[in-house]
């Protein structure tokens, strides 16, 4: 019976990705439906399961428990394989033969320095689909560079877009904003593919750099420099013609509110929101042009009535009369947003080691579908047996043979309990 | 050339011969519409008989605004057919449903209600065309008690606690350049309609999505959220600084800065070259972060002596995360994306000679179109007369009457 929340099921996917971009987009690829075995090396895991060290990740066995890795990695399978032995590209070999996608997210030469060129992968599998994910590509003189989310924003003009504008500095997301923008993209990249062999019976090679994809998401600005020859200015939180629009101090700690009017009838509003005070009256407030210009004295008198308010309080007067205004939610209170409750968003996610927290479920929500998430994030090598066993009959022996040449494993070597662990200053 | 390219030539698009309807308006939808169209899609934007309100957006060429010139609006619709149609008249909207019926894929953003309160909802137009595949972009979702509250950029980012965690941490919070609640939700729409239609084409079944902006960007809220779920941890902005090796810096004529990760250390150590560097005080992951400030202090200086392009080369020579504020000068300029094809080149009769991004991904299956957006209306003939047969009279009729 065909889920159509889940229209990848019965796509099988060998994820090698590390960190963040390639591991949000497979599991993009596991929410919809796809069998993604997520494969590390005993000695070469994925370095975000030790990125955060104890105290911060919690229980015994600390590399399967971070937040980080099951943000990224719910819904997977793990398998523990190691790719730079010939007896584990051996078994990766027979695991191809059953696989419709590879991706991953290295540095530009690290597949083909490990023997993975895509000329193998399609000797082991003809119409395999791959998806490389390296930060500037995988061709170019460039393409060599290295890059985590901040450097591919950097690289890709999105930086230079935002700043207060008082200072020059440009400013940086304060997210890896690059990593989940590359990582929905190679999630279209694999469907888009997947749709292709389906029409032709053949597979591609996709090599998708992640500071390209960031540049689509700044059309206008390439468009401004070819018309005339301008760079952005920074905006800040204002705009080119909007009056008010600009985030508000509010009652709190370091709380505030976003409030854009756009026309007439939302600054009639939002006039009726304050309580009708006599200074809206004044005719420099009388039109959107007039605001605009008188701009920074009605910042002062808007910014004057929301902070002896707290920011619901405000979100609540101006909800009420349709003006386009959110609090700016912190994380501690995102997670319990009315509104994003009542749709369900957040889902819980239940770890042994752990218990129970919440992380956003469906990105996109298909009519009819059931929850998202159907599993937590795969203990490291969690799966070994019902992949090597089950899918690739490899016999008891022949498991516990590769377990003895280190080629599988069920914890990273090397890596100790929670423990056996001095106390270290965490990075988070 | 093998036989199965013989016998369908058009196959180097994925999307060839795949009919789009475009109801969407601004950014969002038409991002997603603009990659099904570049893929091979015949995409028919449906305006409202004023036009997509993206027109209306500049840049423009000299800053003169032209409808037909504006640089959001070229760079979002190219390679789409524009047909004009009043959806508050009759006629309109059984144009539309005639539409419908020989599409694959519904992209539509009007507030949510609109649709189905007009006949046009999923329901609608899937009655006789199960296989549809129909998306609904909104600012809050079809659902719950903020569905139908009016957004802006600027809120959106405020909603989905991304404006939160961006900025100066003594300062205001701060909204990213452009558009970005808009653009990424049309990223996401483009990847729901891809995975959709791959499910309605291997079981002929169609699906109907409500994606939320809102929710889109929220989820890439790094795991910040889950640290706040996980450990009850909150998260301040920290403007353009984790720590040391994660941050911008000043250099000598520009913007640069470092994203290193422990494992990148060493490389970092050589590239830099200070002799301090191989101290156990910054050598080590621990003392490292116990020692920021200093390490920090050393490094403005360092960085303040480094040039953009150098920095690039030498985190090129020694693998280490560097790179620079990159301008739209640098980028169109740039060899490397120029040499990888990234840029759609046009010469347009209106708006001059344009260079922006005209395609996603590079693939050894498949190729990009690359061609303009159309003008207001430019294909009502076509597709209303040529595809529905309604006579040319009824053309008139309907513009008469002010439905197309």
């Amino acid at each position: 019976m065909f889920d159509p929340g889940r229209p990848l099921t019965g796509v099988r996917v060998a994820d090698l990705t590390m960190i963040w971009a390639g591991p949000y987009a497979a599991k993009i690829l596991a929410d919809q439906g796809a069998e993604v075995i997520k494969i590390e090396s005993p000695r070469a895991w994925d370095n975000i399961r030790t990125l955060i060290p104890p105290p911060v990740a919690l229980g015994e066995h600390w590399w399967n428990t971070n937040f980080y890795l099951h943000e990224y990695s719910r819904n997977k399978k793990s398998l523990s394989l190691d790719l730079a032995s010939d007896d584990g590209k051996a078994v990766f070999a027979r695991l191809l033969t059953q696989c419709d996608v590879v991706i991953e997210n290295y540095r530009t030469d690290v597949m083909d320095n490990l023997g993975l060129s895509y000329d193998w992968l399609r000797e082991q599998r003809e119409d395999i689909i791959v998806v490389g994910m390296a930060g500037f590509g995988k061709t170019g003189p460039e393409k060599d560079a290295v890059g985590y989310g901040p450097i591919i924003e950097m690289m890709s003009g999105m930086t230079s877009t935002s700043g207060y504008g008082d200072d020059g500095v440009p400013y940086k997301s304060g997210i890896s904003y690059g990593d989940p923008i590359a990582g929905i993209c190679a999630a279209a990249a694999v469907a888009t593919a997947l749709i292709q062999r389906k029409r032709t019976g053949k597979g591609q090679y996709i090599d998708l750099a992640q500071r390209e994809v960031m540049s689509t998401l700044l059309g206008e600005f390439y468009m401004d420099w070819s018309m005339n020859r301008r760079l952005p200015e920074h905006m800040g939180t204002g705009h080119d013609w909007m009056a008010p629009h600009n985030v508000y101090p509010c009652a709190g700690d370091d709380d505030w509110i976003a409030i854009c009017v756009r026309t007439d009838a939302e600054w009639e509003g939002l006039r009726r929101a304050m309580g009708a005070p006599d200074w809206a009256e004044r005719t420099e407030f009388s039109d959107q042009i007039l605001r605009w210009e008188h701009r920074a004295e009605l910042d002062e008198l808007v910014g004057a009535w929301t902070s002896s308010m707290s920011k619901t309080d405000v979100f609540a007067a101006l909800h009420a009369e349709r003006v386009p205004s959110s609090p700016v939610w912190k994380m501690l209170e995102v997670i319990r947003e009315p509104h994003l409750s009542a749709r369900g968003f957040y889902e819980p996610l239940r770890h042994p080691e752990v218990g129970i927290w919440s992380v956003h479920g469906w990105l996109w929500r298909t009519d009819g579908a059931g929850p998202c998430i159907l599993a937590p994030a795969p203990d490291f090598g969690q799966h070994n047996a019902e992949i090597l066993g089950g899918l690739l009959g490899l016999s008891e022996d022949e498991q516990s043979a590769l377990e003895q040449a280190g080629i599988i494993a069920a914890r990273p070597e090397g890596v100790p309990l929670a423990s056996e662990m001095p106390a270290t200053p965490s990075l988070l | 050339m093998s036989e199965h390219d013989q016998d369908q030539p058009d196959i180097s698009r994925p999307f060839e011969g795949v009919r789009v309807l475009e109801l969407a308006e601004g950014i969002s939808g038409p991002y997603a519409g603009r990659w099904l169209a570049a893929l091979g899609a015949d995409v028919v934007k449906i305006e409202r008989t004023t036009g997509d309100p993206s027109r209306a957006f500049g840049p423009w060429p000299d800053d003169l605004p032209d409808d037909e010139t504006s640089g959001l609006f070229l760079y979002l619709n190219g390679d789409k057919r524009s047909v004009t149609l009043n959806l508050e008249t009759s006629d309109g909207r059984e144009i539309l449903r005639e539409l419908a019926a020989s599409a694959e894929i519904v992209i539509e953003s009007f507030e949510p209600g609109y649709l189905p309160a007009h006949g046009l909802g999923y329901d609608d137009l899937s009655a006789d065309n199960a296989a549809l595949v129909m998306i609904s972009i909104s600012p809050f979702g079809q659902t719950g008690p903020n569905a139908n509250l009016p957004a802006t950029e600027l809120t959106l980012y405020a909603a989905s606690g991304q404006m939160w965690l961006t900025g100066h941490p003594a300062r205001s919070p701060l909204k990213n350049g452009g558009s970005q609640p808009s653009y990424q939700a049309g990223l996401n729409a483009f990847a729901a309609i891809t995975s959709a239609y791959y499910g309605a084409v291997m079981h002929e079944q169609g699906s109907y999505i409500d994606l939320s902006m809102q929710e889109t960007y929220a989820a890439m809220a790094e795991a910040f959220h889950n640290r706040a779920s996980q450990l009850g941890i909150e998260t301040q902005r920290g403007g353009n600084f984790l720590h040391a090796l994660w941050g911008v810096y000043e250099l000598s004529d520009g913007y640069g800065g470092i994203c290193a990760l422990p494992r990148n250390y060493p490389g970092f150590a050589r590239a830099v070259d200070l002799p301090e560097l191989q101290e156990e005080r910054f050598s080590d992951p621990g003392q490292r972060l116990v020692n920021n400030d200093e390490l920090m202090a050393m490094l403005f200086g360092w960085f303040s002596g480094q040039t953009r392009q150098g920095l690039l080369d030498l985190g090129i020579e020694h693998r280490v995360p560097f790179g620079f504020v990159a301008s739209f000068e640098d980028l169109s300029n740039s060899d490397h994306l120029q040499g990888r094809d990234f840029f759609a080149r046009h010469d347009d009769e209106r708006a001059g000679s344009l260079t922006y991004p005209g395609r996603l991904w590079l693939s050894s299956g498949h190729d990009w179109k690359m061609g303009r957006a159309p003008l207001l209306g430019e294909h009502n003939m076509d597709v209303i007369h040529g595809e529905l047969g309604y006579e040319r009279e009824d053309l008139v009729r309907l513009r008469e009457l002010d439905a197309i």
